[in-house]
């Protein structure tokens, strides 16, 4: 467990109350982040987002899978089972994610205190993109209903970390998920009733995922003192007693919010911190979005190299 | 025919039954399958002591849905870590034969999620600084499941009875309340049907006394002036909670 001693906490709060943090950002500023997409060859999408020193690289990968109806039980699939319990459709695919934080990165990813961790910012992502607030269009994901879909896996690996992990996760996952391609399925019927499908090797033919747009980012809000503050970095963290975190999309409709740490909270604050969230969450979107447009255009010159992990 | 016996009379006519006097709010009408207005919480039964081994316990009913829970501790820590403060574990568990499909013994990602929430919402409650080095326990098993989101917040509940009857100082009880919301309306305390229907989930604990919220949980499409006004609503709801405990925690010493 990192530790911070009272007098730094003292200093952090003060200087938050007069909204003046210690970088020079006032309560409400986000941290710039750079952003590369594509940058895993093996994986159908992938992302890599930097905010400040917190460092994250996503691998989407498509795979085909069998929907799981709700007769079938499958003791080793127990959590997409959980996210198929709260659907019962037969004619959707499904997104299954899950973090890792490397153990390199910090020492609260070490040993057993990882797992919990890492099963919170999971369930998380599940729940949020699992349904109509996740955005993407899960009935697109369907091969054949009732039978086989497309089952898009986002893996998660936290390299480096310096705070508001859960938000980095969710713009990197947006970015993944916009450079993520389907491969074309073709159906063909074989007589009785049975289908069939092939899949198209041309990667021209890949389709982008239907509805990436309206994947929401999170805002988490920490409340220190009696003021919230919003992209803590490690130390604003440990001074912080109750952390709410929202998730918003492009439209600035709430898909998502949960509390999390030891502490509590006034209903009014609660109501301010929403309307906040709400702002700061529209205006995030767009500018990960100009970011990526801008990315796109880059890579489209024809001497672009990708830096990769060289810089 | 039976002489031994009182014989009812030959021709029998219906009863005149009472027509229902209670006037129908025109704005609730239909919103909900099950009848109840949008505003209307299950009635709750709660009863504490029911486990003599526990250091303290209870039972909740509402309709349909049955919890049992029980508090074991303050106990020293089982972990070797001295610490000045104390700790909370909660075991949150469906039993197998309590919902739709049958859960397995082991906890699932689920299960372990609300055992987080759970810890969570009760770490501004309890006085945990008078507890150094030692842990309380919490087991809470759902027997019957009638709303996942409404177990939840019934477990929460539930377990603040069973803190008081163990006598861990707490600062105030806790009362949690489930909505969803149903074509634009927020409705209180969904049933499972309910909860199929519609993609919105809301979860609010709270400090009734000390009017602080303790923890939100929220899944699902909403406005951001919707889900200030289910916060609202949801307060509310937990305020009638608390009255239901406090008469529980009052007839039962």
């Amino acid at each position: 467990m990192a530790l911070i001693s009272p007098s730094e906490k003292d200093f952090i709060t003060k200087g938050i109350e007069a909204d003046m943090r210690n970088d020079g950002r006032s309560r409400i500023a986000y941290r710039d982040f750079t952003i590369e997409t594509g940058i895993v060859s093996q994986a159908s999408g992938s992302c890599r987002l930097r905010l400040s020193k917190t460092d994250v690289l996503i691998g989407v990968k498509v795979e085909i899978g069998d929907i799981i109806s709700n007769t079938t039980s499958d003791n080793n699939n127990e959590q997409e089972q959980d996210i198929v319990n709260n659907q019962n459709e037969s004619d959707k695919g499904r997104i299954v994610c899950s973090v890792e934080c490397s153990p390199s990165a910090s020492r609260d990813f070490e040993g057993k205190g990882a797992n919990d961790i890492n099963n919170e910012l999971s369930q998380i992502m599940n729940r949020v993109l699992n349904g109509p607030q996740g955005g993407i269009d899960l009935k697109s994901l369907c091969i054949i209903p009732g039978a086989q879909c497309w089952i898009i896996y986002v893996d998660v690996l936290v390299l480096d970390y310096d705070g508001n992990l859960l938000d980095t996760i969710f713009l990197a996952t947006r970015a993944a998920l916009q450079n993520t391609r389907i491969p074309k399925t073709e159906i063909q019927d074989i007589g009785n009733g049975q289908l069939e499908f092939d899949i198209s090797d041309d990667i021209e033919d890949a389709e982008k995922i239907k509805g990436w747009e309206d994947v929401p980012v999170t805002v988490s809000l920490n409340k220190i003192g009696q003021k919230y503050i919003v992209d803590a970095t490690a130390m604003e963290e440990l001074c912080t007693d109750t952390k709410i975190i929202i998730a918003v999309n492009r439209n600035g409709e709430i898909c998502a919010m949960q509390k999390s740490l030891y502490g509590s909270l006034n209903p009014s604050l609660l109501t301010e911190m929403i309307r906040t969230a709400k702002d700061i969450g529209k205006v995030l979107i767009k500018n990960l979005d100009t970011t990526l447009e801008h990315e796109q255009v880059m890579a489209s010159r024809a001497n672009n190299k990708k830096f990769g992990f060289f810089i | 025919m039976d002489k031994r016996r009182i014989n009812g009379p030959e021709i029998s006519v219906k009863p005149i039954e009472k027509k229902s006097t209670q006037p129908k709010n025109n704005k609730d009408d239909g919103i909900r399958k099950n009848n109840r207005s949008v505003d209307n919480i299950r009635p709750i039964f709660i009863k504490p002591n029911v486990i003599k081994k526990a250091n303290g316990s209870a039972y909740y009913e509402a309709e349909n849905i049955k919890i049992i829970c029980g508090v074991y501790g303050p106990r020293s820590s089982k972990r070797s870590m001295v610490s000045d403060e104390g700790t909370i574990y909660c075991e949150f568990k469906f039993a197998p034969f309590s919902c739709n499909k049958r859960c397995g013994y082991i906890r699932n990602a689920q299960e372990r999620e609300y055992s987080l929430i759970i810890q969570q919402a009760f770490l501004p409650a309890i006085r945990l600084n008078l507890y150094p080095k030692s842990s309380i326990d919490i087991y809470v098993t759902v027997l019957e499941n009638d709303g996942t989101t409404a177990c939840l917040a019934a477990a929460i509940t539930c377990i603040s009875i069973a803190l008081t009857d163990a006598g861990i100082q707490m600062y105030d009880l806790v009362a949690a309340a489930s909505a969803t919301c149903i074509k634009g309306n927020i409705c209180l305390d969904p049933d499972a049907s309910e909860e199929n229907d519609t993609n919105s989930k809301f979860m609010l604990s709270y400090m009734p006394s000390l009017k602080q919220v303790t923890h939100v949980l929220c899944t699902g499409k909403m406005e951001a002036e919707q889900s200030i006004e289910a916060i609202g609503i949801c307060i509310d709801a937990c305020n009638s909670i608390k009255t239901v405990m406090d008469h529980c925690l009052i007839n039962s010493h």
